[in-house]
């Protein structure tokens, strides 16, 4: 008997379960493309749903309306109020969340393997008939805005943000907040909201993951037959870019320019006794590029193995400068920053950010020590069947994987991919990507004079 | 047409109980809880410690927890980066946390490196350096610490009323401790701490993952059978005075919101009324979680809870949240919001009370109550699966009491009644034991 489901008509073969990954993949015939991982261990599933709606994705002038249409999806829905919804979902012990990312829309459900069709049916109508009601958008709205003002006064918030800000230029789809600005919140109603809905929540360029206590065909058929009658109108302002994902559509977001020299950005926030410190690259890695995984590395041996690797040994274990020192490299469907991140006493701000450069020009200048690129290479590889572990995480991965266009057997290739990884490669990424005289410098917290930190 | 899931009438048996461990105790101790589960080629490793804040006094606030940074430093047979290294070759997972009643060391790596994680933790148990120059810069790392927590507004008002409600007991001060203290406290004091807690009669070491029990014992018994007992250590004497009134407590600080927090004292884990307790709280706030490692994520506020329907649909409050914290003796429940802008806090508070003044007189209703049950047992079940959490629970239970204490919990959150939420709630969060804080936003200028 055939395993492949007959619903699977633009099916690829799906690959023998192997690796990590031990899922199959099928799309349907309106685009939406399916991930079935069982794992018969346990008694839940996890549902994983991402949509071509990210923050990215907000109108111009319209920014936050992915994270107001996320909250309130579930507040009234089809036929359904929002109480009706939330009693139902809570009564069977469900954890349902949508929230926006930058680049998708992430629906996700947590529950008992028992009450997967019904509560299938019910994210599907969540998704594909959101009504936003009026009084709904007013109190969501609302509650954002006295968000905002508490993200106002966080100085790690601030720091991303003012980050961000400096280093996509205005207009990127990165430049903005997820949640938006007062001002921008503030411009979305209803009708906004309802625009959004119908020009970016599609089918085509959605991933949906079901990964737990499932029988595969069953969990194939089942979203299938909830998920297979969703129609919507094509997508002028999507592009597909041919990668091997066909059914996805992948919007493509330019790279951001280098900044034109290295520039120091104080934000005081009054009050605060610790600071906040960001220094940022662009344009970073893309996420398809074929040195993700050369990059990868490179931030492993510099910012992350171990106690934060050679920028936690040096600024947190030898200096005592500072509780958290790393570094960590974001990527999507458009080329993320390179950041390093500390926090500081304000005392210790300067010393702190005079070492985090000279850790980074030292790295540059000798490159990764033999032991430690080994050692790097081998944890990320070896991290891998931890971070399948439970259906939560494996639907998240896989979901990702496929709506950034790496395809879901990705983390299965991955390993190849990092031994691949050489000092030479560590080098080059290091040389491309973490440019200290095109750079940014943000520091938020208690007032410094900016030019103590040039 | 769309269906609908009855509260009283969940569909199908409620999930099955988690699986008891393997047990046994050392002839120097050392209690031992393991438990095969084969769904991964991992295994989670912890071993936990019976000290805390509760095991410090004033003047050295934070103690327990600079050490267990401190642990992290190397020792005498394992190098300070070896420590971590070990652990992230074999794709591991490492951390530790201080709490009121525990410190706990853990490490989640392939099944091949179980062997390895028992060595460190018998050498951490034993061995640990504790250099001069390594504590005074770590000084520096947990007033940063402290100081990165105190950048939340909210941090200053949890301190301001478990200060306020609890005035005796130990678990009032704060675990990161007090500035003037970590800027005082001694290396020989941190050693001292080290060794009187640090022994196999005053730790447990818990396994969940991919191994045979009977191996597994073996190979505890060769790295820490032979590790002296070490000293017996004291119970906490104090015990908290009843409140007699409502306390209140105000703090100003810079802030982007105004928040409202309400303590009550709370029963200890081991008390029949915690499971009661996890009832009210259910219907209260929706879904309640007893696992401080991971029960916050991948949930969203509970939208059919009464205090959201109440003050996040009322529009009073942009957020709440509610805190159930399984202690080895009473402590607090409480209730925080964070008041709408343009809202008077004194709106929040008077809804926030009458709410719990109409779980007292109704128990929570039949429709209610079974939402919470159903909420908990899938919560439960679902917190119940990854070796990490597993471990977690049966180290933190045990460490605070008895494991089977957490193994338990479904049961007599089954069997608690209207009337017992009712009687509960009427009597133990009432306006006699509670204390209200209340955070406003201040100008920067009349702050320190």
């Amino acid at each position: 008997m055939s395993r492949r489901p007959a619903a699977a008509r633009h099916a690829h073969r799906p690959a023998a379960p192997a690796g990590v990954v031990a899922a199959r993949r099928v799309v349907l015939d309106n685009g939406l493309v399916v991930i079935v991982r069982p794992n018969p261990a346990t008694a839940s599933v996890a549902i994983h749903l991402s949509l071509p709606a990210g923050a990215a994705f907000d109108p111009p002038g319209q920014g936050g309306a992915a994270n107001l249409a996320a909250r309130l999806l579930d507040r009234g829905a089809g036929g359904l109020a929002a109480d009706r919804i939330a009693l139902d979902f809570e009564n069977l012990g469900v954890a349902f969340v949508a929230r926006p990312r930058l680049d998708s829309l992430d629906v996700t459900a947590r529950l008992l393997a028992r009450d997967l069709p019904f509560v299938l049916e019910r994210i599907q109508v969540i998704v594909t008939e959101p009504t936003f009601p009026e009084a709904e958008v007013a109190a969501e709205r609302a509650r954002i805005l006295t968000e905002i003002a508490e993200r106002d006064q966080d100085t790690a918030a601030q720091a991303d943000e003012r980050l961000a800000a400096a280093l996509f230029p205005e207009g990127h789809p990165y430049h903005a907040p997820a949640s938006g600005t007062r001002a921008s919140v503030e411009r979305v109603g209803q009708a906004e909201l309802r625009r959004f809905h119908a020009a970016r929540v599609s089918p085509i360029g959605a991933v949906l993951c079901i990964a737990g206590g499932v029988d595969e065909k069953a969990a194939f058929e089942l979203a299938r037959r909830t998920f297979g009658g969703w129609r919507t109108d094509g997508r002028s302002d999507d592009r597909p870019d041919g990668r091997p994902s066909p059914g996805v559509t992948v919007n493509v977001i330019p790279d951001a320019p280098a900044p034109e020299g290295f520039r120091v950005i104080v934000h005081p926030i009054a009050g605060k006794t610790q600071a906040d410190i960001a220094l940022g690259f662009v344009p970073g890695v893309h996420r398809r590029g074929d040195d993700l995984q050369a990059a990868l590395v490179m931030s492993s041996v510099l910012g992350e193995f171990g106690m934060g690797g050679r920028l936690g040994l040096e600024v947190r274990e030898n200096a005592g400068l500072a509780y958290y020192a790393h570094s960590y490299v974001w990527s999507g469907l458009g080329a993320g920053p390179i950041v390093i991140r500390a926090g500081v006493a304000p005392a210790n701000v300067v010393r702190a950010a005079a070492l985090i450069r000279k850790v980074v020009a030292e790295f540059l200048r000798r490159g990764p020590r033999p032991a430690a690129l080994a050692d790097s290479r081998q944890a990320l590889t070896a991290a891998l069947p931890r971070r399948f572990e439970t259906n939560p995480l494996s639907a998240a991965i896989l979901a990702d994987c496929e709506y950034q266009g790496l395809g879901y057997d990705f983390p299965d290739r991955v390993p190849e991919r990092l031994a691949a990884v050489d000092r030479a490669a560590v080098m080059a990424a290091a040389q491309r990507y973490l440019t200290p005289k095109q750079a940014i410098l943000v520091v938020t917290g208690p007032d410094i004079p900016p030019q103590r930190l040039a | 047409m769309t269906r609908t899931a009855g509260a009283s009438t969940p569909r199908g048996r409620g999930p099955a109980a988690a699986a008891r461990p393997v047990t046994a105790t050392l002839a120097n101790g050392l209690r031992v809880l393991l438990r095969p589960m084969r769904q991964a080629p991992l295994v989670s490793v912890w071993c936990w410690y019976r000290v805390g804040s509760r095991d410090e006094r004033p003047g050295l606030t934070g103690l327990s927890h600079w050490a267990e940074h401190m642990n992290f430093k190397g020792t005498r047979r394992i190098p300070r980066e070896e420590i971590t290294r070990q652990v992230e070759l074999a794709g591991g997972l490492w951390n530790g946390y201080t709490w009121l009643d525990v410190t706990t060391y853990f490490e989640t790596v392939s099944r091949d490196a179980f062997e390895a994680m028992l060595r460190l933790e018998a050498s951490r148990m034993t061995e640990c350096l504790y250099d001069r120059r390594e504590v005074d810069r770590e000084r520096n790392v947990v007033i940063s610490e402290l100081q990165g927590g105190e950048n939340d507004p909210r941090t200053f008002l949890e301190r301001e009323v478990a200060g306020t409600a609890l005035q005796a007991h130990p678990y009032r001060w704060p675990t990161i401790g007090y500035l003037s203290d970590l800027r005082s406290i001694t290396r020989d004091e941190l050693y001292r701490h080290y060794r009187a807690h640090y022994s196999p009669g005053n730790a447990i070491l818990v396994a969940a993952g991919d191994f045979e029990p009977r191996a597994a014992l073996a190979l505890v018994r060769r790295h820490f059978g032979r590790i002296p007992r070490g000293p017996a250590v004291p119970p906490v004497r104090t015990v908290e005075p009843e409140q007699s009134g409502e306390r209140r407590v105000t703090v100003r600080r810079p802030s982007g919101a105004a928040y409202v927090h309400i303590a009550w004292p709370a029963p200890a884990a081991a008390d029949g009324d915690f499971a009661t307790l996890l009832m009210a709280d259910g219907i209260l706030a929706g879904g309640p979680t007893v696992n401080l490692w991971s029960g916050g994520q991948g949930r969203g506020p509970s939208k059919a809870s009464r205090l959201y329907r109440a003050l996040v649909d009322g529009g009073l409050a942009s957020d709440i949240g509610t805190a159930v914290i399984p202690t080895r003796y009473p402590y607090l429940y409480s209730i925080q919001a964070t008041v709408r802008a343009g809202v008077d806090p004194a709106r929040v508070e008077a809804a926030i009370l009458a709410e719990v003044a109409a779980v007292a007189r109704d128990g929570g209703g039949d429709v209610d109550r079974a939402r919470a049950r159903n909420q908990f047992m899938a919560r439960f079940a679902l917190e119940s699966e990854s070796v990490t959490d597993v471990a977690h629970q049966l180290g933190f239970f045990e460490t605070i009491g008895d494991h089977r204490q957490w193994l338990d919990l479904p049961r007599r959150v089954q069997a608690v009644t209207a009337d017992q939420v009712a009687r509960f709630t009427a009597a133990r969060l009432d306006e006699r034991h509670r204390t209200v804080g209340i955070l406003v936003p201040a100008a920067a200028a009349a702050t320190p």
